[in-house]
């Protein structure tokens, strides 16, 4: 049941307009112009990369805009920056908390507003934690170190921290992410609260139900543009919402991907059955041979846990998981490789490459004998193979650094996918890339599937893994809320990605 | 997480080079320059400021400089007592060059080296043992001595690797426990019976012998034929390969290779082997015995070799020479020019601290280049 | 047992455990704000010697003390600008350091006093002066970092310089004060140890106690009350060890040596997972990666 819609014009406590920003090459930011009212709950809706984040961390002066103007209650402001930000009363809850692991809850609110050069005593100190507890209804552990306290708790601790500054506008970062549905609920239920007594409230979010359940406005981003602006919530339905989040832009992959044909007699390759780790709960699919199967959702769903597991990176907690029937292996990378499951990880640097050292070093990682020929036949053995997968760089040599994403990401490619891949599993693989290298990308990796390899292939740019997937399955608070074969059902699809089964 | 460094890419100065990274020409050129330019730099500006003081000290710093290059390259004994210098300085820095190319920073190499020492020299004076031929009793040792330091640095890796412990600090306890160790040994089981202070006997037949013809012991020659297998162990080998990745970034190690924790091990077992040996040859090359006054710090100094060597096995040769050289050349030197005996010592601390601030510098400003 | 009872050798404890702590304070709030320090050594030597020559000239040790103060003040600069400033490798800055400071000090002692000169003793401070010293500077470190903002800050750069750095603190700046203050102290540490009941210089005079401030900082569990009590525990070995050297007994006066380190090591690894190390410790901070 929608909250009656508010009819009094409320003060405008920030309005932002045609806000640009860029990183590099990457534009976050487009034109974005948004309001936010005291009084009032108002959502922040969109896919990843929106630009939802960059935009509440300009309005919090963690990032300087580009271009455009702030206003915050009337009053046009020129750079801001942090402080600046928080004595005008702007105050973010981001999605990393910021709070000290070993000191109390009671210390880390000192931290964050000491009033004078020493420490009140432990006491007294207790008794601001307990008044802000009081006042806002926001249940805090005092007296334990914060890492001992649950992810809710700490949530509910960094906001008391904002209240106690005073905040007059409080910007949540995907706030219930870690929550569980009571403590969500609850949560929103502040939210209206602290609107109620005057405040801004803002939630990134990217769960429909909870747009619906407690906020009064909207406005949606796609890509950094706004495509819904600052709309009342009742005139909205989880629908049209999705479809507003989603929205029809194509990705240079969509239009260009092929996918091969699927032979109907393919046989199942990978099994699921069950699985479960941290925040991934009783999922259950399988691919077949050839097949290309698209995990949709927002990340933080679960597919960081279902990426772990299927590259054998961590085991389940419950559940099967088998290549050919026999289980996946997991903490023996050698073992993964001589299964032939090619991993082409989100976080490439991290995980897939060693940036100082060279692109013959990198191919050789993982693969390669006890013995090592001399580095310069080990350049030349590989110089083909740098060709044939079309990565750029100055030579064998060079190191990983010196190379694009597009390049690096390429170079992967080029070691994972080399030999014979029984099973693909890769996340993310064209983010960051220039459309001509994700291009590439898509088209190698479907290549491997052409030629038998099951492919899992995890994204959040929706319409880049309906481009390239025979199935598609979506995860949302860690279950699997949806399987979409094609054509499409785009709605029904955006339902799934928000929570709804 | 294991106490090997998390960071992906620190942002430590302290850049080793893998051994195998480097394009064409101009960069090659250019890390070249980079690797062996700060310490050559370092070099220069610690002569030059020790040539201050020489002068302050009313000495003409050319003639004394002089005079070094003689003690060493001329004078009858020179070359061989800096070989013999050198074999401890290297044996332990080309262990340590490769843990500092993991980032596994032990600083334990004193202990290991001394409990070597100790528990091969308990071995080798051993009532029933010690008449055995040498032929036997050389190699024997040798094996001794570096099960022991490799049993000994091995502890730090396993509480690091169970426990999270950090490794410089558990070598640092464990070098004072091997000292008290040490000290306790040659006063009461190993003491020679003939000898008023505690000291161990004679190595007797486990002396190492002389090479004939370069008048150096055994120890030089095995020191010097290690370097190019060291050589060989980094750049062709998977241990190698693994040591650099584990130094640059352990998670792509553990999603590609193997467990970080095993190449702890491994690297940390390959220090105390080295650094047991080391000390079984300096008793038995150097010292013929241990009494009170066998550590002088040689395991400290060999950290120094090792990162004036650039982690580089050839490096950390050029380095152990360089440094013993010094020593023996401004040994003679101090005395013909009546130059305090501690001049010397300033002048290596000199050259490894300009080395580790210019290494600093230059990978500041190698950083503000690439961020354009 | 009366060995160990004996009012001398617990006096004599007493006197060995003030250097030790003290250093082990200024190590500890170099540290907490996440500077791994192993210049302590080179500092306690630096320390030393400035105390030493500066109460020769003047004939007051207390002056000889400021000296080992500004000393160390001085030097914690130059190391918190490589270490901190540059991101430089604390570790293999620190031992560079020390490898430094102790050949420095050697080469000007030398000078000053040559061969066949015997360095002169000098004024000294009495035990009960030196004790007072040593607490005050106990309870100021303790007031400091329980009860002040400025410590509250040091515990959260050393712990998590992301968050501390999100508030609006400077990360850099609270190193650079930390390690400042905490080197000063550490060289005073030497001082006393000099201008104390020893009364002159001589080479290797710390003999590695700055090493032995190290272990007792993790020993301690970086807390500065234990650490006082942890020197103490040290010192009093040290006296037992030197009174045992003089006498046959059963145990070997090197257990007592290496007792103290081997508890240590034992306290590191039963804190194992619980470490109270600081988590950022021996970690650069740079906000471009933050």
């Amino acid at each position: 049941m929608p909250p009656p819609p508010r009819q009094r014009a409320t003060p405008e406590a920030v309005r932002a307009s045609g806000v640009r920003k860029h990183f590099g090459r990457v534009v976050a930011l487009r034109d974005v112009d948004v309001v936010l009212r005291a009084g009032e709950v108002h959502a922040l809706l969109g896919e990843n990369g929106a630009g939802k984040t960059t935009l509440v961390r300009i309005l919090a002066g963690l990032e300087q805009r580009d271009a455009g103007t702030l206003t915050f209650a009337g009053e046009q402001v020129g750079d801001l920056d942090a402080r600046a930000a928080r004595r005008r009363g702007v105050a973010l809850v981001q999605q990393h908390f910021t709070l000290v692991p070993t000191l109390t809850a009671s210390e880390n609110l000192v931290l964050a507003r000491p009033r004078g050069h020493f420490l009140p005593t432990g006491r007294v100190a207790g008794q601001r934690l307990a008044a802000l507890v009081e006042r806002f209804g926001l249940a805090v552990r005092d007296g334990v170190p914060v890492a001992q306290l649950s992810v809710g708790e700490q949530q509910r601790l960094e906001i008391l921290r904002a209240l106690d500054a005073d905040a007059r506008v409080l910007l949540l970062d995907e706030p219930t992410a870690v929550l569980t549905g009571d403590e969500a609920a609850g949560l929103l239920a502040v939210c209206r609260r602290l609107a109620d007594e005057g405040r801004a409230v803002v939630i990134i979010t990217h769960r429909l139900g909870e747009v619906i359940d407690g906020c009064d406005r909207v406005t949606v981003l796609r890509d950094g543009e706004v495509v819904l602006a600052d709309e009342p919530v009742a005139a909205h339905s989880v629908t049209t919402l999705a479809d507003a989040m989603i929205g029809r832009h194509v990705p240079p992959v969509a239009s260009t991907a092929r996918v091969p044909t699927l032979p109907a007699d393919a046989p199942v390759r990978l099994a699921v059955q069950g699985l479960s780790r941290g925040r991934l709960r009783d999922v259950s699919f399988t691919v077949r041979a050839g097949e290309v199967l698209g995990v949709a959702g927002v990340d933080g769903n679960g597919q960081a846990e279902l990426e772990e597991v299927l590259a054998g990176l961590a085991a389940p907690d419950a559940g099967t998981a088998t290549l050919d029937g026999a289980p996946l292996p997991h903490g023996a990378p050698r073992e993964r490789i001589a299964r032939g499951i090619a991993y082409i990880p989100s976080d490439r640097y991290r995980t897939a490459l060693v940036r100082p050292m060279s692109l013959a070093d990198n191919v050789e990682l993982g693969r390669g004998r006890r013995w090592r020929p001399r580095r310069r036949v080990r350049r030349d053995a590989i110089a083909d193979r740098l060709a044939a997968w079309q990565v750029r760089a100055a030579g064998p040599g060079a190191p990983v650094r010196s190379l694009s994403g597009g390049n690096a990401q390429k170079l992967v490619l080029a070691r994972e996918l080399a030999e014979e891949p029984q099973l693909v599993v890769t996340c993310h693989p064209t983010r960051g890339l220039d459309p001509g290298a994700a291009a590439t990308v898509a088209e190698r990796l479907l290549d491997a599937a052409a030629r038998g390899a099951a492919v899992v292939w995890m994204g959040a740019e929706l319409e880049e893994v309906l481009a390239v997937s025979h199935r598609v399955i979506v995860l949302s608070h860690g279950r699997l809320t949806g399987t979409f074969s094609p054509p499409f059902d785009r709605q029904a699809i955006g339902r799934a990605m928000g929570g709804a089964s | 997480m294991s106490a090997v460094a998390t960071a992906i890419e620190p942002v430590e100065p302290f850049d080793a080079e893998p051994l195998d990274a480097g394009a064409s020409g101009g960069a090659v050129v250019r890390r070249a320059v980079v690797v062996a330019g700060v310490p050559v730099v370092a070099v220069a500006a610690a002569l030059a400021v020790g040539a201050l003081l020489i002068a302050r000290e009313g000495a003409n710093p050319l003639a004394v400089y002089g005079e070094v290059l003689r003690g060493v390259f001329v004078a009858p004994r020179g070359l061989r007592n800096t070989a013999i210098g050198a074999t401890p300085l290297v044996l332990m820095g080309l262990g340590l060059a490769i843990a500092y190319r993991a980032r596994l920073f032990t600083i334990g190499a004193e202990g290991q080296f001394v409990l070597g020492a100790v528990v091969a020299t308990a071995v080798a004076t051993a009532g029933g043992v010690r008449d055995l031929p040498g032929w036997l009793l050389v190699p024997a040792c040798i094996v001794i001595a570096a099960a022991t330091g490799l049993v000994w640095s091995s502890i730090s890796a396993l509480l690091a690797n169970r426990f999270n412990t950090s490794i410089v600090i558990s070598s640092l306890l464990l070098t004072y426990v091997a000292t008290a160790a040490m000290q306790w040994m040659i006063r009461v089981p190993i003491k020679d019976p003939a000898s008023f202070v505690p000291a161990s006997r004679v190595i007797g037949n486990a002396a190492l012998p002389t090479v004939p013809g370069l008048h150096v012991h055994l120890g030089f020659l095995i020191a010097v034929a290690l370097v190019p297998v060291a050589w060989l162990l980094m750049s062709r080998t998977r241990f190698g390969f693994r040591v650099d990745v584990v130094g640059h970034n352990p998670i792509a190690l553990r999603a590609n290779e193997l467990p970080a924790g095993r190449m702890v091990v491994a690297v940390l077992a390959l220090v105390g082997l080295l650094s047991g040996v080391a000390g079984y040859v300096q008793v038995a090359g150097v010292t013929d015995r241990i009494n009170a006054e066998f550590s002088v710090d040689l395991g400290y100094t060999a950290i120094i070799v090792a990162l004036l060597g650039r982690l580089h096995p050839l490096g950390v040769l050029l380095a152990g020479l360089g440094l013993a050289g010094l020593g023996i050349g401004f040994d003679v030197a101090e005395r013909t020019h009546q130059l305090p005996s501690t001049l010397v010592g300033v002048i290596q601390a000199m050259i490894i601290i300009f080395v580790v601030v210019g290494d600093a510098v230059v990978v500041r400003l190698r950083a503000r280049q690439e961020r354009g | 047992m009366d060995v160990v009872l004996s009012v001398a050798t617990l006096s004599a404890g007493v006197r060995l455990a003030l250097p030790v702590a003290l250093a082990a304070l200024g190590a500890l709030l170099c540290e907490r704000a996440g500077v791994l320090n192993l210049g302590i050594e080179g500092l306690m030597v630096s320390g030393a010697l400035a105390g030493y020559l500066v109460t020769d000239a003047t004939g007051s040790p207390w002056v000889g003390l400021l000296a080992g103060l500004l000393t160390g003040a001085v030097c914690g600069a130059v190391l918190a600008l490589v270490v901190v400033g540059l991101g430089a490798n604390q570790i293999v800055t620190g031992l560079a350091f020390t490898l430094m400071a102790v050949a420095a000090t050697s080469f000007i002692f030398q000078l000053s006093f040559g061969i066949g000169q015997n360095p002169p003793r000098i004024e000294r401070i009495g035990m009960p002066a030196l004790i007072v010293l040593t607490l005050v500077v106990l309870a100021a470190i303790i007031v400091v970092l329980r009860g002040t903002v400025a410590g509250l800050v040091v515990a959260a750069v050393g712990e998590a310089p992301v968050a501390a750095d999100a508030l609006g603190y400077h990360v850099a700046r609270t190193r650079y004060v930390a390690t400042i203050a905490g080197s000063a102290i550490a060289a005073l540490a030497g001082a006393v140890l000099v201008c104390g009941p020893l009364g002159l210089f001589i080479q290797n005079v710390t003999a590695g106690r700055g090493w032995v401030a190290l272990a007792l900082v993790v020993f301690a569990g970086w807390r500065p009350l234990p650490c006082a009590l942890g020197a103490l525990l040290f010192g009093l070995c040290d006296a037992v060890q030197l009174r045992l050297q003089g006498t046959s007994t059963e145990i070997p006066y090197e257990v007592f040596l290496a007792l103290p380190y081997v508890v240590t090591l034992v306290a590191l690894v039963l804190r194992g997972r619980n470490s109270r190390t600081p988590a950022a410790l021996g970690v650069p901070f740079d906000r471009r990666l933050a």
